[in-house]
């Protein structure tokens, strides 16, 4: 046995790739085809989503896992029934003391728990994203289309070796093509702040000066974070697959991945008004049943969802302080049980 | 499944060939589809559904887990770039192990230290199996795993790249200088030294033989 026969046969193996994880893959990719270029981003009033540095990639990849229906490939049996017991949603580890300007963080993360903490200010001009990980993150690519590093530079934070890029890339604002696009400025702080624990913040606006950055850097603290949009229960047997800004949080049947529940905060101009929520969904075959949910009216529909042939239940329904929240659900949860879940639902924005 | 279809063997002459309903010719080529998503971008999935298996086992035996995340943005980048994909340069599926293989650059660390531990945990004892000749095979593979994961982690990051696009990812020196962009003699020099390292760090472990890579 040579060498190269060597490495095929006994040097390291491959995980396999799972169907999520193909999935998310095969969604971001969709999303990068379906998208215009440049990199674009929407309005600040509209969902924060797309942070498209050179770090972002993997986050495209989980927010379009999160929204886009995985391909039809996985193992498994839907269930037709669940079971709700109590569930306790996954933190981000760090938080900043101070925290700058009274911002509050929007958290992206999985099962595993929060990665992103992205800290805008009100109109998205001004802010600064925390990413945390095993691993650290790829530096600003400039092979990557629209990217261009202006400078690299050794610097320390809390006595660890740190490095600091700056760098800017093509932004767009808005929903139509060619609007709203220039370049937008960034400066990219990574550095391994404990064992296995890397840290990366990039800032843009007002917290991109290199005093700003390293001032962030070391005001981070162990203090777990919760997420912004929590539950209380969750199907026996299912996990968090992905959350997102804030506002959405999907769960997946570990039995079955093609089975899922979305929770949505959708922004205001995305309500649909109460009486008119059977008409904005896709696939009703159900009549809109009026409900009641933190103590308010909302709106219960059964619906084809169009895919595998499940049926779900699509829920609109607030929270105490009137901000709207939906739900979809399978139909293996009981009439009862999805009412029983939205009452858990809370959001903290 | 050879021996069953042996075994099953049927005595009456071969049926005429069932025509297939969609001939394998008359699927578009990886280079076709390409071209064609330039125009028609949602034709790149299918590039996807044909690669993505291939692509992530070979991150996936360089960084891990981390192989989900970098399928994806090897796929995006490769995306971004249809326009410049050039077939008279290189096939598709090399063209992908090489982004894979810059993508992989930003991780050389993570990549590192995998193998490094991998080397680590190879040094511990395993389980035996029940039948004597599958233990054999486990104990050879065993022994090997070991110091093939250090002599990874102590190649240089460029030596890595050409030696793993060869022996996992099925290149050829000319594909490897494409997608590396470097002449196929700097190739040949990489593989020269990894090989001669990787060897080395096997030591008695297991015996060299050349194969028709060597003249590829």
């Amino acid at each position: 046995m040579n060498e190269l026969t060597a490495l095929r046969e006994a040097g390291p193996e491959a995980p396999a790739l799972s169907s999520a994880a193909r999935s998310a893959a095969r969604a971001a990719l969709l999303a990068e085809i379906d998208g215009p270029a440049p990199a674009r981003r929407r309005k600040p009033s509209r969902r924060t989503t797309l942070r498209l540095g050179a770090a972002g990639v993997a986050v495209a990849a989980a927010w379009t896992a999160a929204v886009v229906i995985a391909a039809p490939d996985g193992p498994g049996t839907p269930a037709d029934s669940v079971t709700l017991v109590d569930f306790t949603m996954p933190t981000f580890p760090l938080s900043l003391d101070p925290v700058p300007d009274g911002l509050r963080p929007a958290f992206d993360g999985d099962g595993d728990g929060a990665s992103i903490a992205a800290y805008d200010d009100p109109t998205g001009e001004h802010g600064f994203t925390l990413y945390v990980g095993d691993d650290e993150s790829p530096r600003p690519d400039e092979d990557v289309a629209g990217v261009e590093v202006a400078a690299v530079e050794e610097v320390s934070v809390d006595g660890r070796d740190a490095e600091l890029v700056r760098w800017s890339q093509d932004w767009c604002t808005g929903d139509g093509l060619g609007e709203d696009c220039g370049r937008r400025a960034f400066t990219w702080l990574t550095w391994e702040r404990s064992e296995d624990q890397w840290v990366t913040i990039e800032a843009h606006g007002r917290y991109r000066t290199s005093e700003q950055v390293l001032a962030i850097a070391r005001s981070l603290v162990d203090r777990p974070q919760p997420a912004t949009l929590d539950i209380g229960l969750a199907p026996a047997g299912w996990s968090v697959q992905f959350f997102k800004t804030g506002r959405v949080l999907t769960l997946v049947n570990d039995a079955y991945e093609q089975q899922e529940i979305t929770v949505h905060v959708p922004l205001p101009e995305d309500v649909a008004p109460a009486d008119q929520v059977r008409s904005s969904i896709m696939g009703p075959i159900g009549p809109q049943l009026d409900v009641v949910v933190h103590g308010r009216p909302a709106q219960l529909v059964l619906v084809d969802t169009g895919y595998l042939d499940q049926r779900g239940w699509f829920l609109q329904a607030q929270f105490t302080d009137g901000t709207t929240f939906t739900l979809q659900v399978p139909d293996a949860f009981t009439q009862e049980q999805v009412l029983e879940f939205a009452e858990q639902v809370t959001h903290r924005p | 499944m050879v021996g069953l279809r042996s075994a099953h063997r049927s005595i009456d002459p071969p049926p005429d060939p069932v025509p297939l309903w969609a001939l394998p010719s008359a699927l578009p080529t990886d280079a076709e589809l390409i071209a064609r998503s330039t125009s028609e971008p949602e034709q790149f999935t299918a590039l996807f559904d044909r690669h993505a298996a291939a692509v992530h086992r070979y991150l996936g035996r360089r960084v891990g887990d981390l192989a989900d995340d970098l399928l994806s943005e090897t796929f995006l980048i490769a995306f971004r770039r249809r326009a410049a994909y050039r077939p008279q340069h290189v096939e598709v599926r090399p063209w992908l192990l090489g982004i894979a293989t810059h993508v992989v650059h930003g991780h050389e660390r993570t990549e590192r230290r995998r193998y490094r531990t991998l080397a680590k945990a190879a040094g511990q004892p395993e389980e035996h199996a029940a039948d004597p000749a599958e233990a054999a095979d486990r104990i050879d593979a065993q022994a090997l795993r070991g110091p093939l994961a250090g002599a990874l982690a102590a190649l240089e990051p460029r030596d890595r790249d050409a030696l793993l696009l060869l022996a996992w990812g099925d290149l050829s020196y000319a594909e490897i200088a494409a997608v590396l962009d470097v002449p196929v003699g700097t190739v040949r020099s990489r593989l020269h030294r990894a090989r001669r390292q990787t060897r080395t760090a096997l030591g008695d472990v297991s015996p060299s033989s050349d194969t028709p890579e060597e003249t590829r």
